[in-house]
Formats: structure tokens, sequence, C-alpha cells
């Protein structure tokens, strides 16, 4: 086998369920290389979608690690990250109880000042110096609630701004590497159907490079969506479209950025079987095109279009023979 | 970018989010128009208790006053920064009309009518004197016949014959005349297409005479006496007294719509009593009284000036009060030098480049030395008493000796606007709430955005620069509003009173100011504008930090 363009290696994922624990993955060993297209079978719950956010990057094993290229993708890359880390794992408890605070200090302020405005007609009908000190004392109780919000605020944005430190490596990878397609599209129902492609896009720019780049990322977003077939459904949104057509926008979304690997879970999974052949004959042709695809299915048809399928059983992978 | 841009979509598409808009335009408007209002407010109180004063007060806190001011008053009329300076003298006394039987006690302030004129705006606060200019004095005088009539014009004494007044044979003084003459050519040329300066309206002669003036915009007319126009009566009648100002709460009623309705035509017979005191504060069981008449009235705007003061001619009330100079004897009665005469207060009006509040603390500290310099100077003699009076004066400025009436008012103001910022933030809190409902409802777009790559930080910014944007465009919305408000409250509240008289907020029975005080301070605006956007940054915070911590896999598995 070639150079592995993806790999993990004793992946495995345990998931906390109150006093008991979850053990999805057991060491999953896998290696995709460049140009090929791998499917992943399983049951309901066997754990494929969860190794699939593993392999994307959007999920953290509990052990084991994902090569892309040879470099792990969850590696520390300096002091500053890896101390991120860790107190991102002790922080963890902590922030609950900061959000707990500043949730319920802030509603509580709230109800203060509804109290006020009922008292309010009162205080003035009756302003006089002797209530000079209490009001001043409510401003003062506000003031200090207002500090201690703020404190709380500064220590969960010092808390947002290490995670948001620790994690760079795999939101570039996110942005640049892999593309994801969902079982259920997961399009932005705000956004238009070219908007819904061309924000991923805009994700790897700032303000300024971004009107720099505006024209090309359109030109290019309206390429893939006229290859996937809805070159004429562009102001739509998705709410107007069928699911097909969503799913297609979806995979638009996913290629736009021209990604390394697609990663596809359960693509067809909710569409009817017509439209699951075309999303299928998509994802045929980008892989004759060079794609390198990961799907997770638990459909035979679906994966026949792979090169290779995998079992997911008792948290490991294996190799299947299709039916 | 995806943030600006997901910002932007979300508070055009999200509708909820209006309510946040309109909560903190309408904070915004309300603490503006608070701050206006009572800063409006603030500064008429400081603009009118200044009338009386100059821009540094020389003091000494003692009833009997303190000498050597005339000496001090021409030193100092020297200096450059010193534009001029005048005497006043306070004491307490009893008023009383017999007409009405009106009396009371007021403070009786003695002053140099010119002289306060050149140190301060008090000209500006009197009535005839504005109308009339160069007609008020408090020298001894008549009473003027013009000016009473409820059925005529105030000045012209012509009848529906067109005679003027000197068909009487009486010519008036020349500052009479020449303001006879002046408003009768306002009257005429206020009237639309005649020179007829009669004022009575043929066609309706019940029209209310105040508000036949009003509509030309002459001043109202004073007094409730009735002239027999065909009988020849003297311009200037009555014994010359001296003239006395009235604060003009005591003369005056003030009616709902702001006007003032004299209880007595100028001229008015008036009698004030007084009681001397001695240097050593000691009154003087016979009490003074002494004939003035009413010649003017003065309204400062401050209800506790106006209600209780009356101006008299500084030298009279020195004599009257026995502040003026004296002979000093000894035991024996024997003459042995003299004492000089005693003011309570002096007035100085500083040249407009040493108005800056370090020069006039300068000035204040140089006047104080000069007079405390003068208990070592061997021109004077003064006695014990005299130099501890001399001792004790003090020179500050007009802001510091009426700390005691702008006091409360900056209390009121702040007081309000803590008030109204604390329920401001109920704008807060329904951010708040409101961000947090969206970012429940948007938590599977959150994982969206993460899985094509928005980052923590990135989904965070999305929800600040949220409630940013909604901090910024209520922020506008109510400056806007605020302005708009405050600019034109009068004609707000003139439109529900026409509605319905009895939704007249600014009550001005009550309130010493004709029109509701406002004025927008850019500094406040711009102060309440960026707290309204922080406050709103504030509010969002929760919301973003939620969605910024939000695990992307668990947000796509959120139904």
């Amino acid at each position: 086998m070639s150079e592995a363009l993806l790999e993990a290696r004793g992946i495995g994922k345990v998931f906390p369920m109150g006093r008991t624990r979850l053990e999805v993955l057991r060491g999953c060993e896998l290696r995709v290389a460049p140009g090929e297209f791998v499917a992943i079978m399983g049951k309901s719950g066997s754990g494929k979608s969860t190794l699939l956010h593993i392999l994307g990057a959007l999920d953290v094993p509990t052990a084991g690690e994902v090569l892309l290229d040879g470099t792990p993708t969850f590696a520390a890359e300096s002091g500053v990250a890896r101390l991120a880390a860790r107190l991102d794992q002790l922080a963890e408890p902590v922030q609950r109880g900061i959000m707990f605070v500043l949730k319920y200090l802030l509603l509580a302020t709230l109800w203060a000042c509804l109290l006020l405005i009922l008292a309010f007609p009162f205080l003035v009908l009756y302003l006089s110096p002797a209530l000079t000190i209490p009001l001043f004392a409510v401003g003062g109780v506000a003031a200090a609630t207002a500090g201690l919000a703020l404190l709380l605020a500064g220590l969960l944005l010092v808390r947002l701004l290490l995670v948001h430190l620790a994690e760079r490596r795999q939101v570039g990878l996110r942005r640049r590497v892999f593309g994801f397609v969902f079982q259920f599209y997961h399009l932005l129902p705000e956004l238009n159907v070219l908007e819904n492609v061309t924000i991923s896009r805009m994700t790897e720019c700032g303000m300024l490079g971004w009107f720099r780049r505006r024209g090309s990322a359109r030109r290019q977003a309206r390429e893939v969506l006229e290859r996937v077939g809805l070159g004429e459904r562009l102001k739509h949104r998705p709410q107007e479209l069928s699911g097909g057509e969503c799913q297609r926008v979806a995979l638009a979304r996913a290629l736009v950025h021209r990604p390394r690997i697609l990663l596809a879970d359960e693509p067809t999974g909710n569409l009817d079987a017509e439209a699951g052949r075309n999303i299928m004959g998509l994802l045929a042709r980008l892989h004759r095109e060079g794609q390198t695809i990961v799907m997770v299915t638990h459909d035979d048809s679906v994966a026949a279009y792979a090169d290779r399928v995998l079992l997911l059983a008792d948290g490991r992978l294996q190799a299947a023979r299709l039916a | 970018m995806y943030k600006l841009f997901l910002t932007l979509r979300y508070l055009r598409k999200r509708r909820i989010v209006y309510f946040a808009i309109a909560a903190v335009t309408l904070c915004v408007a309300m603490v503006l128009i608070v701050l206006s209002v009572m800063g409006g407010w603030l500064d008429m109180v400081m603009q009118q208790a200044r009338g009386l004063l100059g821009d540094i007060v020389v003091d000494n806190k003692a009833y009997a006053g303190f000498p050597l001011y005339q000496e001090f008053i021409d030193e100092i009329g020297t200096w450059p920064e010193i534009v001029a300076a005048t005497p006043v003298i306070y004491s307490y006394g009893l008023f009383y009309f017999k007409q009405t039987e009106q009396s009371g006690m007021v403070r009786v302030v003695g002053i140099r009518l010119p002289d306060v004129y050149e140190v301060n705006a008090f000209k500006d606060s009197l009535f005839y004197e504005h109308y009339y200019p160069e007609t008020t004095h408090l020298g001894e005088q008549q009473q003027p016949l013009w000016g009473f009539d409820i059925d005529g014009p105030p000045l012209t004494l012509a009848d529906a014959t067109g005679e003027t007044f000197q068909a009487y044979g009486h010519a008036l003084p020349p500052p009479y005349q020449e303001a006879l003459e002046r408003a009768r050519r306002a009257y005429a040329a206020a009237r639309p297409g005649g020179a007829d300066p009669v004022l009575r309206d043929p066609d309706s002669p019940d029209t209310p005479l105040n508000e036949e003036r009003a509509r030309y915009g002459l001043p109202p007319i004073p007094g409730w006496y009735r002239q027999n126009l065909a009988e020849p009566r003297a311009a200037l009648q009555g014994d010359a007294l001296p003239g006395l100002i009235f604060g003009r709460d005591i003369v005056a009623r003030r009616l709902s719509d702001g006007r003032y309705d004299r209880y007595y035509p100028r001229g008015m017979l008036a009698t004030l009593t007084l009681m001397a005191t001695s240097i050593h504060a000691q009154v003087d069981p016979i009490p003074i009284k002494q004939a003035f008449r009413y010649v003017d009235d003065s309204r400062t705007g401050v209800f506790d000036i106006d209600s209780q003061h009356v101006y008299c001619d500084f030298q009279r009330l020195q004599d009257l009060l026995r502040m003026g100079p004296a002979e000093r004897v000894n035991d024996a009665g024997e003459v042995i030098g003299s004492a000089p005469a005693r003011c309570s207060q002096i007035q100085i009006k500083v040249a407009p480049g040493a108005a800056t509040p370090a020069r006039l603390s300068a000035l204040t500290t140089r006047l104080e030395e000069l007079y405390h310099s003068y208990l070592d100077d061997e021109r004077f003699e003064l006695d014990f008493t005299e130099r501890q009076l001399v001792g004790r004066v003090s020179a500050m400025t007009w802001q510091e000796s009426q700390a005691h009436i702008f006091a409360p008012v900056q209390k009121e103001k702040a007081l309000v606007t803590i008030l109204f910022g604390i329920i401001s933030l109920v704008a807060v809190a329904l951010i708040l709430c409101i961000l947090y409902m969206i970012v429940l409802q948007k938590t599977r777009d959150i994982g969206i955005v993460k899985a094509i790559g928005g980052s923590t930080g990135g989904v965070a910014l999305i929800f600040v620069l949220y409630g940013a944007a909604v901090g910024v465009t209520g922020a506008a919305l109510g400056t806007m509003l605020g302005v708009v408000f405050v600019t034109n409250i009068n004609e707000i509240q003139d439109f529900l009173i026409a509605l319905n008289p009895a939704w007249r907020v600014w009550d001005l029975q009550v309130y010493s100011f004709d029109r509701i005080p406002s004025a927008v301070n850019v500094p406040d605006a711009v102060f309440v504008a960026l707290a309204a956007v922080a406050a709103a940054t504030l509010g969002s915070l929760v919301a973003a930090l939620r969605a910024g911590f939000m695990h992307p896999v668990e947000a796509l598995r959120h139904e």
C-alpha cells in the first residue's frame, strides 16, 4: 500500500454517561491512501459517526492518534497550547459553575431592576434626602453586581482564549483539509444556496482577505454548484429545495475549498433511492477525479461505490466483504 | 469575515432581536432626555443664580459687614483683570403694601444699581427695565401714570380721539417719553397694516388685553388701574419716594401659562421696616420705617431669591442701618476719630480672559491677601472689632458662594441618572435573554459553522458582534429619538396641552422656568451611546460564551 494520507492508530473513545462510561471505539486502526474511497459500515450506535468526527478533527479521541501526512492532528503545537489544553481539562467544572453564577446573577439583576421600575413612582413622589443613601446603596449594589459579572465574564473570556489557542490546528484542518457532508445536510437556513457554499470560504480569511478573494470565491462556488447541478438555484433558500438538492448543496459546500479528504456521514441516509443514487453518482465521479473519500454508511448498495469497505464492530475496524 | 456576515444576517433575519433594539433605543432616549432636562435645569439655575453675583464674591459672613470696601474697590479697579466691582449690603426687613395689607419678611439688598448692571446680569432680570429701558432707578421718584390701564395700552394714553399723552399738558421726563414713543412705534409696526396706536379693539371690546398684546409680541400690561381718560391727570403723581425693586414672586402671581399677574402698578407705595444693628450685631430696639415706591420686579428664576429679596439703593440702606461712616467717641463722649463705612459683600466682575477656574482661583487668593494687608496698613485706624471683621474677609468664586443652591440640583441630577441607568440594565438583561434564546435555537447552526472551520473564538465573536450591533443600532436610534424629543420637548408639551390642558407636565406655577429646560450635551450623548453599546455587548457575553464553548459534535446532534 502506498503512503497513507490519513492514518488512525489505536483510536479509542469513551463517553462518560453519569457514573458509567460508554466505550464506543476500542483501538481502531485505519489507513487511507490518497485518492482512495473508503466506506465504513456498521450498525446504528456502533460509533461510525464518532470515528468520522475524530478523523475529521471535529472530536478528540480518548486514546490513540490521527495522523495526516504522518503528522498528528491533535498534537499540541506549543507550550501555550499544551497549557491551554491542560487548563481546558481542569477548567470544565469551574466553567460550569461560573456560567451558572453569571446567568443567575444577571437574572437576579433583571428582577431587581423590575422591582425598581415598580417602585420608581414612589421613589420620585417621595424623593427626599432620606432616600439618597438607599438609592446610592442600590446604585452601589448594581455597580458591584456589574463589576462581579464583568470579572466572571473576564475569567470565561480567558478560558475561551485558551480553548481557541488549543484548537487552532484542528480548526485549520477543518478549513483547508477536510470537507464534511452530513446525513441531515446541515445547511444554514438564513442563507441562500450560494451563501451556504461561500461561507465555507469565508472561514479561511479575515475581512480584508475576503474582500480581495470575494470574486474568485463566488466564482468557484458557482462552478461547484453547477457541477452538482444547482447552477440555476443559487438564490434559493434551503427550505425551498428538496432533500436531494439540499444534499448536493452540502456536497458543494464541502468541495468548494478543494479538500484533500471528503468525509461523508450517511450522505444518502435521508434521501429517497433516486436522490441517493444521484449523490452517490456525484461521489463516484469525484472519486474518479482523484478525490479521497471516507464515507460512513449502513447501506450495502451505497458502500458498493467504495474501493474498500470496513466494518466497525465492537469498537474495532475490520475488513468487510459486501454480500 | 464569516463572523460579520453571520452577525448582519442574524440581525436582519431574527426578528425577535428587534425587541432588544427597541429596549436599547428607549433606554438611551430615556437617559438622554433625563440628562438633558436635568442638565438644562442645572445650567439655568446656575446662570440665573449668577445674575445676582459677580465672578468673584468678597464676603466675611458677618451680619455687621466689613469696612474699607471703597478703598479696596478703588485699588483693585486699577488691576487689569478687574472690570468692575460694587459693594452690597444684606439685611432683613418687613415689607408692607397698605392697599392690599400684604406684608412679609424679606432679605433687603442694598445695591448701587448702575454698578450692579456692570458687574452682573441683574439688569436682564428686571421686567420694566427690559421693556422700557432706562426707566428703572432707585432714587426718589413719583408714580408714573402710564402703563396701568387694564382697558388701554400701557404707554399710549391715546383714546378713541387719538390724542397723545402731551395733550394732557404734562410732558414726561425724557427716558419715559422715549420709552413711550418706542413702544408706540413697536406696537404700530406689530399691528398689521395700521399705525393706529390704540390697543382697544373696537370690534371685540371684550378681548382680554394681555392676549391681544401677546398676539403682537408686546409685553403684557401690568396693573389694575382703570383711568378715566377723559379727565386730565398728571403724568407723574404722588410724593417722590425712593425706589424699591421686588423679587417677582412677592408682587406677582405666576399663571399656568408662564406669565405673571402683577398685583400692583408700577410706582405703588410700599413700606419697609428695618432693624438697625450695631457693629457688634446688637439689634436696635427702635425699628426704622421707610416708604418706597415699587419701581420694578426682578426674576432670577430661583424661587428662594425671587420670593424673598427686595433691592434698594446702597447708600440709603447703609444710612438706614447706620453702617455709614460715623464718629468714634470715647467714654467721655469726645470725638477721637472716625469709623469707616461698612458693606456686607463686594461683587467683582473679572475680564473674560481671567474667568478660567485656575485664574479665578489665583485671583481670589490675591484679593484676600490684599484685604488682609489692610490690617497692617497705617492709613486705616481700625478698632479691635473692625480688625476682626476685616480678618474674616474671604474671596470666593460665584460657584463656590452659590454651592448651596447648585448642590441639591447636582445631586438630583446624579440621583435620577443613576436611577434611570439602573432601569436601563433591563435592556442588558433583555439582550442576555434574547441572545441566549437565539443561541439555544441556533445550536445546530453553531455546530455547522464549527464543522466548516469556525473557531471557538470566532463563533463567540459572532454573538458578541451581534450584541454590539444591537447596541449600536439601538444607541443610534435612541440618540436620534432623544435629541428630537429634547429639541421639541416644549412643542410636544404644547401639543399635549392642546389636546387636554390637564396633561401639562411642566407646571409653570410650580417651576421657575417658562420653558422646560433642555440642552443636549454632546459629551453626555456620546457617553450614553457608548455606554449603551458597551452594555449591550456585555449582555451578549453569556450567550457568546455559551456558543463559543459549544462542542461541535454535540451541537450537530442537537435536535
